[in-house]
């Protein structure tokens, strides 16, 4: 079984972020990036499944992303992944998520996959639309916020997270998915690991390879950024302190009427 | 170029969530600036219970379907639904709640109508023919605005608690959509489990009351939080250590991996307030911090915090707000 995890590469979470006025893009020099949070959770449920299936089953990394990305791509492959594909193209610059979509799409249909595995937000976004518009470029059902999955010939279930709860799903391969925390905290890479990813295959996909009929980039996008503004920063807490909690809960119960908010 | 918009409504069994309000609300203000129809889609059991709840929204029609394949296979029957009513109206921006099931939705229907899609937006504005759409990104740090170029069809989705419902009885034409012909579906659902008993969304609520590692064990939950969620018609949520120790569900987990909120009253107790939890709280309306000590990061952006012990302070402060709520009843 192929596995494919897509992945995103965004900015430290950490890091002060900000945004180039002219071109209204994240300034990305100066800040480390790192896998999208999501997305490390995806690569440790595709490597446990691996684990659990043995056999020929192989985990992909995808990304798309700038060639700088390779070091950030290798602590994935360090992780346990066996080879990588790098979509890179200056051509993909200012794709929104619908071109992002289209052309994940095409590469993915090149790489094969029998499975895809997705983070279910970009951390840097909170859009979570991709994964989605992903299976329908691809024509392949979603199964959305899994966990505990269970594969055997070829036939997967899975629950899938709601707000209250979750449901029992069930379906065949291939499909997308996209995973939840549930399925456990992402590996370190082990010494071994981090040694043997140099060893691993990180291959670079142009577009000129994907034979688009649509385009993408700034072109291609059915959205445009006008305007970015920092917001402003909250200021600081009124600090009180409680001498106990009948004058704690008084001080909360007044400043919640104060604000209107009883 | 006139454009109709199009509501996704979210409901279980007939109860429609709070988000969906706020979306009719605010189509039935876009509608009237785009010069189109304001529509909203209905699916599954209970929708026509929902067309009823709906009906004191200013909508101009409700199109419904109780076809049972929408609640037995995953997403992909509610996506042909929408689509066809979507195709069937012309050109439209579809709203959607930002939640886990309005996320999905919104990918799917963006990538089958060829539509830009915008998301956790907190305003829209119209610039002449344009649609422009404002949202908070990278972690509510900066805003920005996002406009849809020249197509039949946009996709937004509406962060909940950012736009205000407002009722307004119109009378709207409820209409039945034909099942949509030639499909099959490849997810089952074989059952469906409650782990929490709030029908409440945690994106959804104007009010959350957030427990952290101070907390010390998930009991806390359920007998300081919980009674005080209810009494101001909240929802409880959690820092990532308190569902990494088990002690709430993920789906509770706000901050950097987990849900992005913006009540309107953010309570927490025993949470520091480092970034990873910052950025999934920072544009709630008011936030409100208990701590042990006053040195912790959260004082930085609170709007107030007080300085002592949440085991003792909650309770009380339930029942005051108990009290007060029975005062005005």
């Amino acid at each position: 079984m192929k596995i494919v995890v897509t992945v995103k590469l965004v900015p430290d979470t950490n890091a002060v972020k900000r945004i180039d006025p002219a071109t209204k893009r994240l300034v990305r020099t100066g800040v480390e990036t790192v896998i999208n949070p999501f997305d490390e959770y995806a690569i440790e449920a595709a490597l446990a499944l691996k684990e659990k299936l043995g056999g020929d089953t192989t985990v992909t990394i995808f990304t798309m992303a700038a060639e700088s990305g390779k070091e950030v791509v290798r602590k994935a492959l360090a992780m346990g992944a066996d080879d990588a594909v790098m979509l890179s193209d200056a051509g993909l610059e200012g794709s929104d998520v619908w071109a992002s979509a289209y052309a994940m799409a095409q590469a993915l249909k090149k790489i094969g996959f029998d499975l895809i595995i997705c983070g279910a937000l970009a951390e840097d976004g909170n859009t979570g639309g991709l994964p989605n518009a992903l299976s329908e470029y691809l024509g392949v059902p979603a199964l959305t916020n899994a966990r505990h999955i269970e594969i055997s010939d070829a036939k997967v279930k899975a629950q899938r997270e709601t707000d209250s709860g979750y449901q029992v799903v069930t379906g065949a391969l291939p499909m997308l998915m996209t995973v939840t925390m549930a399925v456990g905290e992402p590996r370190y890479a082990s010494l071994k690991g981090i040694m043997g990813a140099k060893r691993k295959t990180t291959a670079v996909m142009a577009l000129s390879e994907l034979g688009l009929e649509k385009a993408v980039g700034t072109g291609g996008a059915k959205t445009e950024v006008v305007e970015i503004a920092a917001r402003p920063a909250r200021g600081k807490a009124r600090v009180e302190e409680a001498a106990d909690g009948p004058a704690g809960a008084k001080i909360i119960f007044d400043f919640l009427k104060e604000r209107k908010l009883l | 170029m006139t454009r109709n918009v199009i509501i996704f409504v979210e409901h279980k069994a007939g109860h429609t969530r709070k988000v969906t309000f706020e979306l009719a609300t605010e189509a039935r203000a876009l509608a009237d600036q785009i010069g189109g129809r304001a529509l909203a889609v209905a699916l599954g059991n209970g929708a026509s219970t929902v067309a009823q709840a709906l009906g004191k929204y200013p909508l101009d029609e409700i199109h419904i379907s109780e076809d049972p394949d929408v609640d037995r296979f995953l997403l992909d029957p509610t996506v042909d639904y929408l689509e066809a009513v979507a195709r069937s109206a012309g050109p439209s921006i579809v709203l959607v709640g930002n939640t886990m099931m309005g996320r999905d939705v919104a990918g799917r229907i963006a990538a089958r109508l060829q539509a830009g899609l915008t998301s956790d937006v907190t305003g829209i504005r119209v610039e002449g023919a344009r649609v422009e759409c404002i949202a908070p990104k990278l972690g509510g740090n900066t805003i920005t605005t996002c406009a849809f170029k020249e197509a039949p069809y946009g996709v937004v989705t509406i962060r909940p608690n950012a736009f205000a419902a407002a009722s307004l009885e119109t009378g709207a034409q409820v209409v039945q959509i034909a099942k949509p012909a030639g499909k099959s579906y490849a997810l089952t659902i074989e059952a469906e489990v409650e782990e929490a008993s709030d029908e409440m969304g945690l994106e959804e609520a104007p009010v959350v009351i957030a427990g952290g590692r101070g907390l010390g064990g998930p009991e806390p939950f359920d007998t300081l939080l919980k009674p005080l969620a209810q009494a101001l018609g909240g929802t409880v949520g959690a820092s990532r250590a308190a569902a990494d120790a088990g002690w709430v569900p993920y789906s509770l987990q706000i901050g950097q991996t987990g849900k992005v909120v913006s009540p309107q009253l953010y309570l927490c107790a025993g949470i520091s307030g480092a970034i990873q939890h910052k950025v999934g709280m920072q544009t709630a309306g008011t936030i409100v911090a208990i701590n042990k000590d006053g040195s912790v990061p959260i004082g930085e952006f609170a709007d107030l915090l007080v300085v002592g012990d949440a085991f003792k302070i909650l309770p009380e402060l339930t029942q005051l707000v108990q009290e007060s709520k029975a005062a005005h009843a």
